[in-house]
């Protein structure tokens, strides 16, 4: 029973490391309706720039800023000079995903000889070990919860409550009839890659530390795993993309303790392919902030 | 616009294939045009730290050829093929290494995550190929162009339970703890080691294959440690410093100990290690087997000072110093081209069989060191035997060659130290035991 009162503390690590970057993906495509496989390798690039910040003797969480300044950066430009000239060019949806599999490559190649391909860890990122009725965490570990809490009430409000919040859901909802109301929706959608890019930086370094030790291959996981929470949720969807990281997080980390741990990918990701069969849409389609009324 | 007719595109087609990858000697001599060696291994992926180590032995075997006159001329080169150390990305790199490279003279790689899909395809175009797999599979096989230089897995397994029960500075572990990747190649420990282990008076606290590449080993580190082990045995490539760290941090800022594959004798590896758990726990927990090289000697020299000199094309060619299989795969491809020289033939069905005749020698062979030596001894007609940096090679009839193991750490820069040496008779044991 410890075990698995343990697994669920781990759990909660994980989801709220998915749930970062689960829902900064799901709102780069709701919005810009842009599936970004990119996604994955702005992540670990991202991780990497708070690994030399932190190597030069810097604290890991101003490193963790820096990754997050990196993301938003490097994701805009991504949009300005790479995908928003080819979709004015009116290329096809499929033909952005290709488009964004390229890059993903590229940014992965090009990193390559740079970072090496060998492992590397942040420095003084475990922090001190707290028990609590069998679930074991680090400082560090509720740290990491602490931020995905605090940036998940921060989408909440920016999306519910901030004019730019009502100008994106208007965006994504029909970007045609929004921008005839007077939204500059070009500035929302950089606003957009700005902030998602940001997510997604942070997400990096966030799963770097979660990882403790992590290499230039992470990347294609971390797209993965954030891939299947936003599709989990319902694409699109911010708050289906926090059900999904729940969902996903808990059960991996469950089902470790309970079966084969080599399989515990397999579990949750058997459990992503029969919410797929039973409600294709995700579980929250249609019902999150960025859903088009009705 | 001129749109060439059907003859002309073919015969311009055949020309450039004509073109392609250098040329082929007709009726034996060693033929013109340079020579490849490929190196078939991952190089992205888990296993990533693999491929490099081999590239790192052709850039240094390459020079050690090319400077002393080439393979009757001909230059060799070094060119990478990535199998992502997955079997499923390994037959399209084979199938592309072997259809479009009529010049190679050699195969070097060949990890246990794709020799058993990739073997067969480079056996099938008769390319002598050197594969640094432990698969038992290949312990009696009949590929006639597969070498291997390095023992089983299964005897890497005993060796690592002998350093758990007969290793130095410490009592013999009891309980050990397996923690292997659900790979292939790390999965070949597992039996070995147990039977080895438990028949030895020991018992396995738990048996955990990991997912190499998840993102965390909480739970699994967690479950790990509720059975107490005295030791863990593990190989991991490339998820070890997650797994570790994690160990250190729920074991309350304590390491385990744990014993390594010869694997682990790996700067990648090391690295990985030294950066999540430290350089202190490092060297005082860690333990690990090899391959008793002597790191000394002309063959050595040689191999040493090619390999620093490899920085200018791969910079981190000199780390692989110390790498049993680097060494390896440096003699593998030294002996090869030794062998196209003996036969002056580049057709590998000619010189294929003799790459055995000159590692194993004859009791009236002439022991060679390096390539330049080697030549010498063959224009003069002398047979030769030649001991390369990794030591004697002693092939059996299905061309695997056998050594013994010894007990070894790592100093703070990361160079391998000899602790220890499993006795004959404690070596008997452990085979007997391990079955």
């Amino acid at each position: 029973m410890d075990l698995y009162v343990a697994a669920f503390g781990f759990g909660l690590v994980g989801m709220s490391v998915i749930a970062i970057a689960a829902v900064g993906f799901t709102m780069q495509f709701g919005i810009t309706n842009m599936i970004n496989l990119a996604y994955g390798e702005v992540m670990i690039s991202s991780a990497y720039v708070a690994y030399y910040v932190n190597k030069a003797g810097v604290t890991i969480w101003v490193g963790m800023i820096a990754g997050a300044l990196f993301g938003a950066v490097f994701s805009f430009l991504l949009n300005r000079f790479v995908y928003a000239p080819f979709q004015r060019k009116g290329t096809s949806h499929i033909g952005m995903v290709i488009v964004s599999l390229a890059v993903s490559l590229m940014i992965a190649n090009l990193l390559l000889p740079i970072v090496g391909y060998y492992s590397v860890s942040y420095q003084d990122t475990t922090g001190g070990l707290l028990r609590a009725g069998g679930i074991v965490l680090t400082t560090n570990q509720i740290a990491i919860i602490g931020v995905a809490v605090v940036l998940m009430l921060l989408i909440h409000g920016l999306l519910r409550y901030t004019r730019l919040g009502k100008a994106m859901r208007a965006t994504a909802a029909n970007p045609t009839l929004a921008r005839n109301c007077g939204i500059p929706t070009q500035r929302v959608i950089d606003a957009v890659w700005l902030i998602t890019g940001a997510l997604c930086g942070l997400a990096g370094v966030v799963a770097a530390m979660n990882s403790d030790s992590f290499a230039i291959s992470n990347g294609a996981g971390f797209l993965i795993t954030a891939l299947a929470a936003a599709v989990l949720g319902g694409a699109g969807q911010p708050y289906g993309a926090m059900i999904g990281a729940v969902i996903i997080g808990l059960v991996t980390e469950l089902s470790a303790a309970a079966w084969a741990p080599e399989y515990k990918e397999v579990v949750a990701f058997g459990i992503l392919v029969l919410v797929m069969v039973l409600r294709p849409q995700g579980l929250l389609a249609k019902r999150g902030a960025l859903a088009a009324a009705g | 616009m001129f749109k060439p007719s059907p003859l002309v595109s073919a015969v311009g087609a055949i020309l450039v294939l004509a073109a392609c990858g250098g040329s082929t000697p007709t009726g034996g001599g060693l033929g013109t045009g340079d020579l490849l060696v490929g190196v078939i291994a991952p190089f992205t992926g888990a296993d990533a730290g693999l491929g490099p180590a081999y590239y790192a032995a052709c850039l240094a075997a390459a020079p050690s050829i090319n400077s002393n006159g080439g393979v009757g001329g001909r230059n060799v080169k070094c060119e990478q093929f990535d199998t992502r150390g997955e079997p499923a990305d390994a037959v399209p790199a084979a199938n592309k290494m072997v259809a479009s490279n009529s010049n190679l003279m050699a195969v070097v790689g060949c990890t246990s995550d794709e020799a058993a899909t990739v073997a067969p395809i480079i056996d099938r175009a008769h390319i002598p190929m050197f594969c640094m797999t432990g698969q038992s599979e290949f312990n009696k096989t009949t590929l006639k162009y597969f070498h291997r230089l390095v023992p089983a897995d299964v005897y890497d397994a005993f060796a690592m339970v002998g350093s758990a029960l007969f290793g130095p500075g410490h009592d013999p572990y009891k309980k050990a703890a397996l923690v292997f990747g659900d790979d292939i190649g790390s999965q070949a420990f597992v039996a070995p080691a147990t039977n080895a282990f438990t028949h030895l008076g020991g018992t396995i606290a738990i048996n955990q294959p990991i997912h190499l590449g998840a993102s965390s080993y909480r739970t699994e580190v967690a479950a790990m440690l509720k059975t107490k082990p005295d030791v863990i045995l593990t190989e991991a490539l490339g998820s070890a410093g997650t797994y570790l760290k994690e160990v250190k941090t729920q074991n309350g800022g304590k390491m385990i100990p744990f014993i390594g594959s010869s694997a682990t004798i790996d700067p990648t590896w090391f690295q990985q290690v030294r950066d999540a758990i430290g350089i202190d726990d490092l060297l005082k927990y860690y333990a690990g087997v090899d391959l008793g090289y002597t790191f000394s000697g002309p063959a050595y020299s040689e191999f040493l000072t090619n390999l620093n000199a490899a920085a200018s094309t791969f910079k981190d060619a000199p780390k692989y110093k110390q790498r049993g299989s680097t060494l390896h795969l440096y003699d593998g491809i030294i002996m090869t081209a030794l062998a196209m020289v003996a036969t002056n033939s580049a057709d590998p069905k000619v010189y294929n069989s003799k790459i055995i005749d000159i590692a194993n020698g004859t009791s009236s062979a002439t022991v060679v060191n390096t390539y330049k030596d080697g030549v010498a001894a063959l224009k003069a007609g002398k047979s030769i035997r030649f001991v390369g940096a990794g030591g004697e090679n002693n092939f059996d009839q299905y061309n695997n060659s056998q050594s013994g193991y010894i007990l070894v750490g790592y100093d703070k820069d990361g160079n391998e130290v000899t602790v220890g040496h499993l006795t004959p008779d404690q070596t008997s044991k452990l085979i007997a035991a391990g079955g």
